[in-house]
Order: C-alpha cells, then structure tokens, then sequence
C-alpha cells in the first residue's frame, strides 16, 4: 500500500515554452526523490518523456498566453502516477495515432511515443478545452 | 534550459558536435543550426557526440533526421555516439536505431569514419 511519504502532488500553470518544459522536467526529478529513484528508473523515464510530449504539444498548439496558460498537475502514489493536461488550443484532431511516422520523416512521432511509454493516454474535448490524462504505473 | 552546442575536429578530420542540454523542441533549432554549418564545404563526416544530452523528445530526434538527410546529401557521414538510456529507448520505440548507426563512446564512433 502507498505510504503517505510516497504520495506527491505538483501543480503549475505553464504560459511559455522553454520555461513551460523545465517545469515539466522539474517536476519528474522531485518526484523521483520523493519515491527514492534514480534517473535510470523506467517507468519514471517513460512517463517523463511523454509528459515532455504531450506538454510540449499543449505549449506550441495551445494558444498559450498569460491569461491563457496550460493547466498541469502530477499526482502520484507509491504504485501510480498521473498527470493532467489542460489547453486552451483547438481539438485534437489525431489524438488517437499509435503508427509511428516512417524513418525518414522528421516530425510526426510525439502522439505514438507518448501512448508507447504509458498505461493510459485519454484525451477529452471539454468545452473550448483539451484534456490529457497520462497513466503510468510504478 | 537552451541547448549548447560545441563544435571540434578530431585527429582524423572528422567534425565532433557536442550538444549540451535536452535536445528537444526547443533545443532542436541549436543542432539543426551546428550542422548547417557544416553542409556545403565538402562532403561532411560527423559524430554527434550525446554524453551531454540529457533527454531527447521526438522534435528532437527530428533535426537529427533532418541532420542525417542533409549529410547523406552531401555525400557525408553520420554517427552518433554516447546516448543515454532514455536516448537508446526512445530511438528503439520509434524504430530508428535500424536507421542511425550509434556507437558506445565517441572514440568507436570515430574509428574507421
């Protein structure tokens, strides 16, 4: 059972790129302390690099501005952590991608990565709003 | 935090990139300026060292593509050397470590180029 040592809660609100990701990384590398692991932990590798794409694709695509900043929050026990993602940007069209792009091509992989290195993706249109919910057990 | 990239050359004329920092998306502009550098003097021979990245994101990994279509254009070459964990496994899940050759240290990426 999680010990309440191990429970770890982060909330930011994210309004420009650069800043926006070191949040994102920063908030991984606490948690990685909270639950005494190391940086070549899988589980919390494979979360990060999927946070970093599905943060990442909300800060470019999410009309982000000061007023209007991406929503994030991590939450997790000793078994799971979750995060959350909240943008104000235009729906998803392709939420759904697993096939990663062909090898030559350059851009087109951040959905199917991020759904290969996780136990869950949800994404949700809530109203004018996009909503990620990322799985990923411990 | 930005990505830096140094550039030296080697004993045997092959240009070593060395970037600093995460090579993401908003790292990814750095490297792809390093190696337009490079392109356009003679067929380009290069390693990119990545001991000092440390992480990769798919946009990423995309100016190295971009990287190895303009060198191979040119009639160059391109090896990667060094990656860390998190780098090896997100170049396996996308399927293009079949496509990048990428050595241990940069001194095996070195040898034979």
């Amino acid at each position: 059972m999680a010990g309440d040592n191990h429970r770890f809660e982060f909330r930011a609100t994210l309004s420009d790129l650069e800043g926006g990701l070191d949040v994102l990384h920063a908030s991984i590398d606490e948690l990685r302390k909270v639950l005494g692991r190391d940086a070549d932990d899988r589980a919390l590798m494979f979360f990060e690099t999927a946070v970093a794409e599905i943060g990442n694709n909300a800060l470019l695509h999410g009309r982000v501005s000061p007023e209007r900043p991406v929503q994030y929050v991590l939450h997790s026990d000793a078994e799971t952590v979750v995060a959350w993602v909240l943008d104000s940007g235009p729906p998803v069209a392709r939420h759904w991608v697993r096939e990663m792009a062909p090898p030559t091509s350059e851009a087109g992989r951040g959905l199917a990565l991020a759904r290969s290195m996780l136990d869950s993706l949800e994404y949700e249109r809530r109203g004018q709003l996009n909503l990620w919910r990322l799985v990923k057990r411990l | 935090m930005s990505l830096e990239v140094e550039t030296r050359q080697a004993e045997n004329g092959v240009t070593v990139l060395a970037p600093v920092g995460r090579l993401d998306v908003a790292g990814a502009p750095a490297l792809k300026e390093a190696i337009a550098q490079l392109v356009g003097n003679g067929p380009p021979r290069v390693v990119i060292d990545m001991e000092g990245i440390s992480f990769v994101d798919s946009t990423g990994l995309g100016s190295v593509i971009s990287a190895l279509k303009q060198i191979r254009g040119n009639q160059g070459e391109l090896r990667l050397a060094a990656p860390n964990q998190q780098a090896r496994v997100v170049l396996e899940l996308t399927t293009l470590d079949r496509v990048f050759a990428y050595y241990a240290t940069v001194e095996e990426a070195l040898a034979g180029l």
